[in-house]
């Protein structure tokens, strides 16, 4: 009777050992746990003791500070209406782009953009209608940069550096970019997007397959 | 003479014709209020919820003039400058954002456009039917088959033992039949063969699960705690097909992979603020109300959504790092991402079908260099103009693949498994 009950307990502590939660929650042991987390303050690492023993710290870079290899760093500031004003006199410090940087800014253009203005430019990005159609999670219409009759042309319209100054500090319910995209980057999506521009509105110029549609019908 | 009638006949006709042409004009370019809020309005305001501008919902109702609605929508600065109270209120109250004037639509535009907003059918009408989600048992039931196997094994071992049990005491009454004289029975927990096996056992299954723990010391595959926001990889680089580098653009750039700054989770959560999708479980079976999660982000960006002002009191969301290399290996994501062109589901798994991230690889020592080894570097080819240019230093395995003597070139052979490569 004893043998059975001890095997029965055996038998129970195994079911219950499996039936436990395999999601780990929390991090394993650490052999030499002075090499595995650094005792040195890594990106990210709360730094409340700093400020606690009176180091004064907060985590940015002194105003003005200009990164390393930083060719286009402007100051405009942020402002609803005299620094966008301002910014439509910014030209692009970048030459045209070689068709190699042409593909890193449609790269670039992709991955921060296109969720919204869409692969295409035309503002339906898969956060806004999805690839079956449907509408996505944003409500708001992202602009549509190809469409040359949207708003009689804003977007063609639109100086390279008022784009560079929507992608900087954001403009109507896009935010601001800065965090994501340097400086030189911004520009290249500007030169993307103007060239996507260019390339669309090429052939309109020279259609007169219009008016030969009209004569058709006479 | 005899020219006119084939003449007056070209003339009818293209009279004709032009009449056809323009009546189907006018017929086709009757304003369509759908397209052209979409065209022009949509970008900073809904029909139900205040985006950039307010929710346009019952316009007309709140400006019942309906000559003064017109030429503020056309032109709202001309309209501003007149001291129209209402609007000039209104204009402070949105934090004099300027709208843009739409000097291009004409009335018949905006007629359309207003009976549009004011016919469109409120949001959160009848959802579309969810397809099931995934079976939460499925992970479940794949360690029950351990545990069948486990159960069989220990019924079969008890089996065994009260086997040996009876033979021993058959053998005795079989023996005592014939006048054997047998040994005295011993209890089992007294007999050597038995504390013998036993002890091997018990050796070779905790020396087992002794080296394991050791080996698994600092290391931790499968760890996945609990964040601060459920932030669903699922439904932002699943559903929403967002890439990786728009929030981890350091994973190109440079060494860290970057967790963004919260305006980056605003710049579309201002516009988002509900969660509408399929239901969402924490990995313990828990449902998460989604839309709660966004209003965590709310919080930490010190964001009020009613007025859609920031105030001071943002605070820092603290994720809960997982991956972690000890700090005497250097890692970099650009050299593999950028150069190695190696993709992040390489290294973290199936990350876009994560609700709560795990760690997918136990990132040992021999979890690189085995893939340092076997990965084979994408060298620059001229013929076809595809590969890395970023490898063309290396001359001699160029020369030694365009002479055949080696068919490709791995991270070993370029120096991926030497120590100073990540130990210095």
């Amino acid at each position: 009777m004893k043998k059975l009950l001890v095997l029965s307990a055996f038998f129970v502590a195994i079911v219950i050992a499996q039936s436990c939660s395999d999601v780990k929650r929390n991090p394993n042991n650490a052999y030499m746990p002075d090499m595995a987390y650094s005792r040195a303050y890594e990106t990210y690492a709360d730094h409340k003791e700093l400020s606690d023993s009176g180091i004064f710290y907060n985590a940015s870079p002194v105003a003005g500070t200009v990164k390393r290899g930083d060719e286009a760093h402007y100051e405009i500031l942020k402002d609803t209406t005299g620094g966008y004003n301002a910014s439509a006199g910014l030209q692009n410090p970048l030459p045209a782009l070689s068709a190699e940087n042409m593909i890193e800014a449609e790269r670039l253009y992709l991955v921060n953009c296109g969720i919204c203005h869409g692969a295409k430019l035309d503002g339906k990005g898969p956060l806004v209608v999805r690839p079956d159609g449907s509408d996505g999670p944003y409500l708001a219409a992202p602009a549509n940069l190809i469409e040359p009759s949207i708003q009689s042309g804003i977007y063609y319209k639109m100086s390279e550096g008022t784009m560079f100054y929507s992608i900087t500090y954001g403009k109507g319910q896009m935010g601001s970019y800065a965090s994501q995209v340097s400086p030189k980057q911004r520009w290249m999506i500007v030169h993307y997007i103007k060239s996507k521009q260019r390339e669309k509105s090429a052939p309109a110029t020279a259609a007169p397959a219009a008016t030969d549609s009209a004569k058709a019908v006479k | 003479m005899i020219y006119h009638r084939p003449f007056s006949r070209l003339v009818v006709r293209s009279l004709f014709s032009i009449v056809f042409l323009f009546v189907s004009f006018v017929a086709l370019a009757q304003p369509n209020g759908k397209e052209l809020f979409e065209a022009n309005c949509k970008s900073c305001h809904a029909i139900d919820a205040n985006l950039t501008g307010p929710a346009l919902r019952g316009v007309e109702d709140r400006v019942p003039d309906q000559k003064l609605l017109y030429a503020w929508i056309k032109n709202n600065q001309a309209v501003l400058a007149t001291g129209n109270k209402y609007f000039n209120d209104l204009y402070v109250q949105w934090n004099k954002t300027a709208m843009n004037t739409f000097t291009g639509l004409a009335d018949a535009d905006i007629a359309a456009i207003l009976k549009y907003v004011s016919e469109a059918p409120p949001k959160g009408g009848p959802k579309p039917p969810t397809p099931d989600g995934g079976n939460p048992d499925d992970k479940a039931a794949a360690s029950d088959n351990s545990l069948l196997y486990g159960i069989l094994t220990l019924i079969l071992a008890i089996i065994t033992l009260i086997l040996l049990q009876v033979n021993s005491n058959l053998r005795k009454l079989a023996d005592d039949k014939d006048g054997i004289p047998s040994a005295e029975p011993i209890a089992f927990y007294k007999n050597k063969s038995y504390i013998a096996v036993f002890a091997v056992v018990l050796f070779v299954i905790g020396g087992y699960l002794t080296i394991q723990g050791a080996v698994g010391l600092g290391r931790n595959k499968d760890y996945q705690p609990e964040q601060p926001i459920y932030y669903s990889h699922k439904v932002h680089a699943g559903t929403n097909q967002i890439s990786c580098l728009y929030c981890h653009n350091g994973a190109y750039e440079g060494k860290h992979a970057n967790i963004p700054s919260v305006n980056l989770c605003m710049n579309c959560h201002t516009t988002i603020a509900e969660y509408k999708g399929e239901e969402l479980f924490k990995e313990d079976g828990t449902k998460v109300d989604g839309t709660a999660e966004i209003q965590k982000i709310y919080k930490a960006a010190g964001y009020d959504p009613a007025t859609k002002k920031y105030n001071d009191k943002q605070q820092p969301i603290e994720w809960v790092k997982i991956h972690n290399l000890p700090d005497h290996v250097y890692f970099n994501h650009s050299q593999h991402t950028r150069a190695g062109k190696v993709q992040c589901q390489t290294c973290h798994g199936p990350i876009q079908e994560m609700g709560e991230v795990y760690q997918f690889s136990d990132l040992s020592m021999g979890w690189c260099v085995n893939c340092h080894r076997e990965s084979k570097v994408n060298f620059y080819d001229p013929k076809t103009g595809e590969g890395n240019k970023f490898y063309s230093i290396y001359e001699k395995f160029h020369n030694d693949i365009k002479n055949k003597k080696v068919d490709s070139v791995t991270v070993e052979m370029i120096g991926g498994t030497e120590c100073q490569k990540c130990h210095y």
